[in-house]
């Protein structure tokens, strides 16, 4: 292991034979914890995606969750989904060994090879912010298992023919996770923002946000300093805070 | 309808109309539940006509002149009623998309009439897939839920108000 991939200093590491869900384990041992933590379960039965769906998690893949107590308002502290995003990124590539058809989705989705390689879903409550992390290593859900219009799973054994182990793969994203949380702390968003938007999936193009039961349809502009994701509709610019993104 | 009431439904459509054109959108809908004192339902749109009000209520809507899209600022609601300046008024701290339950198929964390202890979850406000929980700042009843499930909610909007 390289300096580079050192456990960073200041967090704490549980590894858990079997859970519920991370998300939900968070949740329960969260206040009382003193310190950022990152809880990786080896086996997760009722993993959770966004608005109750599930997050369906075949054997070998990577369910963590990092408990951590950032300060600031609930917008700046909602703005670890790019760091999240970010930190997953970086480690995928750092075991891929290449960032050839890796991509990020607004606002925190992986893409390999235009699929889905791993999901993020941050819950925060009472001062404790919980950053839910599924990553496909070993095997890609089944695509019927997933939404009608949502990309196709993916994994990194699929996609590129490599097996790595969830307990390694902790150690590089907690890493990277750390160093791009010090970037944020010190010098707010905007680096964030700018790294994450070169490695953004269908920059330029058209792409569909939906909100409940509105839908958004625009050429994808940017990110801006708060995080909204910017369509440009027609004359309209179009600033979402929440949606699911269709391509 | 009484009279406060009805400036407060005023002001809520200003308020509407003021967070469209500061948006760019080009239309919002908003659906309230003011539990046994009736129901609201506002939908402010750029295209003509500019406001539609329906209130499925026994009394006739109010007559409300919108103010024009392109307008340099809208003047402040006089009024006496509005939610976001009730002493038990919960408002948003971020904008975002509310969910008045934890996943789609679970109970309503609060409804009009509940009791609620301080810090008990009320509702989620979404940015950026993070659910931010909305915690009870004292204890007390839930007097009105101001907004519907899915709606967007901008910072400061009066959110429920719990006497």
């Amino acid at each position: 292991m390289n300096s580079g991939t050192a456990w960073p200093e200041g967090y704490g590491r549980r590894i858990l034979e079997s859970v519920d869900s991370t998300l939900d384990e968070a949740t329960r041992i969260g206040p009382g914890l003193g310190a950022p933590e990152w809880i990786l379960a080896r086996v997760q039965t009722k993993g959770r995606g966004r608005r109750g769906r599930a997050w369906v998690e075949p054997a070998g893949n990577f369910a963590a969750t990092l408990v951590m107590f950032p300060e600031g308002n609930p917008g700046q502290i909602a703005l670890r989904s790019f760091v999240a995003s970010l930190a997953v990124l970086e480690a995928c590539i750092g075991m891929a060994g290449r960032s050839e058809g890796f991509a990020l989705k607004w606002p925190n989705d992986v893409l390999l090879n235009g699929g889905k390689l791993a999901g993020i879903l941050l819950e925060s409550t009472a001062g404790v912010l919980s950053v839910g992390i599924g990553v496909n290593l070993m095997a890609a859900p089944p695509v019927e298992q997933v939404e009608a219009r949502a990309l196709r799973p993916v994994s990194l054994l699929s996609e590129i023919g490599i097996a790595v182990e969830p307990e390694e793969f902790l150690t590089f994203v907690a890493a990277a996770f750390a160093r791009y949380e010090t970037q944020f702390n010190s010098l707010g968003f905007e680096p964030i923002r700018t790294a994450w938007l070169s490695h953004a999936a269908r920059l330029g193009q058209v792409i569909t946000a939906r909100t409940g039961n509105t839908e958004t349809t625009g050429t994808f502009q940017t990110v801006d300093a708060t995080g909204n994701l910017v369509l440009l509709n027609g004359q309209t610019r179009v600033a979402i805070p929440a949606a699911d993104v269709f391509f | 309808m009484t009279e406060s009431k009805r400036d407060a439904d005023v002001a809520f459509i200003k308020a509407l109309a003021e967070m469209l054109r500061d948006n760019d959108l080009t239309e919002v809908q908003v659906k309230r539940d003011y539990g046994e004192d009736g129901k609201l339902n506002v939908r402010v749109s750029r295209a003509a006509p500019p406001v539609t009000v329906a209130a499925p209520v026994a009394m006739a809507a109010p007559a409300v002149a919108a103010p024009a899209p392109v307008a340099p600022g809208v003047p402040a609601p006089e009024t006496t009623d509005d939610p976001a300046s009730h002493p038990g008024a919960v408002t948003s701290p971020m904008v975002g998309t509310v969910y008045l339950q934890a996943e789609p198929e679970s109970p309503k964390f609060i409804t009009v009439g509940a009791q609620i202890n301080e810090g008990d979850t009320l509702l989620i406000v979404e940015a950026m897939k993070t659910m931010n929980h909305i915690h009870a700042p004292k204890t007390g009843v839930i007097k009105r839920i101001l907004v519907e499930d899915g709606a967007a909610v901008e910072f400061g909007t009066p959110l429920v108000i719990i006497g």
